[in-house]
């Protein structure tokens, strides 16, 4: 995803697997651009998402799981970013 | 509302959500909005407009913040499109709440506070509010300022009062006279928070600036505080730290080179007279009142706030001000007293100006307190102190509570005569919630930091204790002083006996 081109949009990092930096966004932009990601991605597909706005980090993986998401990992890489495996539910 | 692209590049920068706390957030809140009211003027028709969305989505309840903002809590992210596209609609922007973020970034401009009876105060030096305005257009959504080191809060105050609180805002423009002659002086670098260097007063400059000068002054001073504030560390990113390691003289220096003149030199007094906002006072405008509707804390629910714009409909200009003080004044008034026996069958008037100048945080969404949270035990003393006291004392005294949650003081505690900041104290698998008791600051002619008199008071003996207070005040006040020089000529140690309820 890149702000500059202005599209918000993930990036294939592999063949069904993707990868989606909101990085610099604030609530609630990380948790809508997730879930619109999601819904356009297939059953099964992996999406990390790279982002460092703790309240997002806190509230997407929860309303993830309610949507029927599987997230699969929540790590830190440093004191300011956070990275949200996910993935998408059977569809 | 699906986000698509194109809607999100329509509202990133210009409106996001703030996150409401924990641990002890009890108010199931995640998210709050907080509505940008610049100067704090706005229609009757658009607030009641804002009543609506907060009938809609925030359980019909609102608050007004002491930046004249309006605050909405339980918004769901997925409503917030909706939202944004509502308020587009009226013309209002957020904050872009980036405070979150670990670094020193995404800070932006605060809502510019103004006198809120600019234009129509008697005996005002200048209107502010043009100058708040055009500034608040110049900033919102301008993506040259959307990452500065941190949060950015400019005042304007017109009418030659401390009304706007000036001595806690980064950047403050005061109305002066010099001679013949109208204008601003600057005051820099003041903050109540705990970042580094801690809690500041805002120094004065000591320069006049026309009022034509002013925007660009603005301008080039939060562009001073982008380039080059501190990005290193978050706590050391607020413009005090660059004031505080400048100091002011290097801080002229550049803003002069920035704006391409020199500044005259100023050397009066800031402030040339007491905010006289409360109650119902006489307009500019002979046969004009405006009436001050006192709402102790800021909270208002959607009915109140659709209530208050039918009248100001009725018997006003079908305008509005949000005042620094969590209260809404109704301007334009000829018909005062009809107006105020509507008015009266819902808000207390007969109370004495402690009831409109007093202020308290959202602790209980922040998430910072237990019961009692800072807006319910800011009504608590308030009330009591009133069966207690002849509001003509209390006016007498100069009071003013302010109630913080935590060591952030959005409310500013150590600046009122009396400041309440919470500390939370635990008992096995209990948390009690205590207050740590200040005495003796203030704003406006001569600003004071308060002095800690005691710590960790129980929230229940608070009132007690300042009715102690009181009456040691009556007893000893020397002629006509005010509690914060009565608080001020004595000791900690005699402070520490006035406020004992045992009756030592």
């Amino acid at each position: 995803m890149s702000r500059k081109d202005g599209k918000f949009q993930a990036r294939r990092i592999d063949e069904k697997r993707f990868e989606l930096d909101v990085r610099g966004l604030t609530c609630p932009y990380p948790q809508l651009i997730v879930t619109r990601t999601l819904n356009s991605l297939c059953s099964d597909d992996i999406l990390e998402v790279i982002l460092d706005n703790p309240p997002s980090a806190r509230d997407i993986p929860p309303v993830l799981e309610a949507m029927g998401h599987k997230i699969s990992r929540v790590s830190r890489p440093d004191g300011s970013t956070w990275k949200i495996v996910v993935q998408t539910k059977n569809q | 509302m699906e986000a698509s692209s194109a809607d999100i590049e329509r509202f990133v920068g210009r409106y996001s959500l703030g996150r409401d706390g924990t641990p002890l957030n009890t108010m199931g809140s995640l998210h709050f909005l907080r509505v940008k009211v610049p100067g704090g003027l706005i229609t009757c028709t658009n607030f009641r407009q804002i009543a609506e969305l907060a009938a809609k989505y925030s359980k019909q309840q609102a608050e007004i913040t002491d930046r004249q903002d309006i605050q909405l809590h339980w918004i769901g992210a997925e409503d917030a499109l909706d939202i944004f596209s509502a308020m587009a609609e009226l013309g209002f922007t957020t904050d872009m709440c980036g405070q979150s973020f670990a670094g020193a970034r995404y800070g932006d401009v605060r809502n510019i506070v103004s006198c809120p009876v600019s234009g129509i105060e008697r005996d005002e030096i200048l209107n502010s509010y043009p100058l708040v305005k055009a500034l608040s257009n110049f900033f919102i959504g301008n993506p040259e300022f959307l990452d500065l080191p941190r949060k950015f809060k400019i005042s304007v105050s017109g009418c030659g009062s401390d009304c706007t609180r000036a001595r806690i805002d980064d950047l403050a423009f005061v109305a002066v006279k010099k001679g013949d002659e109208v204008g601003y002086t600057l005051l820099v670098g003041g903050s109540a928070g705990v970042s580094l260097p801690g809690p500041r007063l805002a120094k004065s400059t000591g320069v006049f600036v026309m009022p034509e000068d002013v925007f660009d002054v603005a301008v080039a001073a939060v562009e001073i505080f982008r380039d080059h504030g501190n990005r290193e560390s978050k706590a050391k990113a607020r413009f005090k730290w660059l004031i505080e390691e400048w100091g002011v003289m290097k801080f002229l220096k550049m803003l002069q080179e920035k704006v391409g003149r020199s500044f005259v030199r100023y050397d009066g007094p800031i402030f040339v007279r007491q905010g006289e906002h409360e109650g119902v006072q006489w307009q500019a405008r002979e046969g004009y009142y405006y009436v001050n509707v006192p709402l102790t804390g800021g909270r208002l629910t959607s009915r109140d706030m659709i209530l208050i714009s039918e009248l100001a409909e009725k018997y006003g200009s079908s305008e509005l001000r949000l005042t620094p003080t969590q209260s809404i004044i109704i301007p334009n008034v000829k018909e005062k007293d009809a107006l105020l026996r509507r008015l009266e069958m819902k808000f207390t008037f007969n109370g004495p100006k402690l009831r409109w100048n007093s202020l308290a945080c959202s602790s209980d969404f922040c998430g910072k307190t237990c019961s009692p949270h800072a807006k319910e035990l800011l009504k608590e003393i308030v009330e009591y102190l009133e069966k207690r006291f002849d509001s003509k004392v209390l006016d007498e005294a100069d009071l003013r509570i302010y109630v913080n949650g935590c060591l952030n003081n959005c409310c500013a505690s150590m600046f009122a005569e009396i400041g309440l900041n919470s500390k939370q104290v635990r008992d096995g698998n209990e948390i009690e919630q205590t207050y740590d008791l200040f005495l003796g600051g203030g704003f406006g002619l001569e600003a004071t930091f308060g002095r800690l008199i005691e710590e960790k008071v129980l929230s229940s003996q608070l009132k007690h204790k300042i009715e102690s207070l009181l009456n040691s005040y009556l007893k000893n006040r020397l002629s006509s002083e005010s509690l914060r020089s009565f608080c001020n000529r004595h000791t900690l140690e005699e402070l520490k006996a006035y406020l004992n309820t045992s009756g030592g």
